[in-house]
């Protein structure tokens, strides 16, 4: 099990899709806060992060995407998660997440329910 | 006869080192014919429950160990840290609304164990803490 962590990045449209690969802790967190901090500030509230192939979270990098999510909402923007698996979909779930962010089956289903 | 295996790891305070305890668990896991769905949210718990060991337990040398039993049925994981223990009823429940705004966005890591688990003890006092949690795997 590697804590390497990968995150690829792509406009689609006015959407930003963030795919993460590999843990997401502290590191993982803050790398994601950064590449959304970039589009941000170019005027991009819509927001996709595809996480299948991180199969592994912690609440410390979630606490990075709270923040990502609390920005987006502050200027009627949105955070959708897809691709999630079970169990990371219950952490989110247990945190209350879902309560002012999405969530989707695929990046598709996301890009088009903004 | 129910195949029952167990395994005891001491993990030094290093950075992603509670990756160390998931490989063992997936790997008994692995052994027992356990599908990789079933033990998504032991994952979890082990995560969040070395996190909070190695962040909370304030001690000098924080190695903490941890121990696991193992059925095709079920998991128990111990954690141990030679903190200086706490009172898990003085840890405040996070609230994603209070968050919101906040400066502090952390401070999951009890929820997510208390929600999760089939089974919770906290045993902690001024020699450290023991946390056991039952998660069933059928």
């Amino acid at each position: 099990m590697s804590s390497e962590f990968n995150l690829k990045s792509e406009k689609i449209d006015d959407v930003l899709v963030l795919t993460t690969a590999g843990y997401i802790n502290n590191v993982g967190g803050e790398k994601i806060a950064e590449e959304f901090e970039k589009h941000f500030s170019d005027g991009i509230v819509k927001i996709v992060i595809n996480i299948a192939e991180s199969n592994v979270v912690n609440s410390i990098g979630i606490s990075y995407l709270i923040e990502i999510i609390e920005k987006l909402n502050d200027s009627n923007g949105k955070l959708i998660f897809t691709n999630m698996e079970p169990a990371i979909e219950k952490t989110l779930t247990i945190m209350g997440l879902f309560n002012f962010a999405g969530k989707a089956a695929s990046v598709e289903e996301a890009t088009k329910s903004f | 006869m129910k195949e029952k295996i167990e395994l005891m790891i001491s993990l030094p305070k290093i950075p992603d080192i509670e990756l160390v305890a998931l490989e063992g668990m997936d790997r008994m896991a692995n052994h027992l014919g356990i599908t990789d769905g079933k033990i998504g949210e032991a994952r979890i718990l082990i995560t969040e429950a070395v996190i909070n060991a190695f962040e909370h337990s304030g001690a000098n040398k924080p190695n903490v160990l941890v121990e696991y039993e193992m059925t095709r049925e079920k998991l128990i994981i111990y954690i141990r840290d030679y903190g200086k223990g706490f009172n898990p009823d003085d840890v405040e429940e996070p609230d994603i609304k209070e968050k919101m705004g906040s400066t502090n966005k952390r401070g999951w890591g009890l929820k997510l164990i208390k929600t999760m688990s089939d089974d919770l003890t906290i045993e902690s006092d001024d020699t450290g803490t023991k946390i056991t949690i039952v998660k069933n795997l059928v």
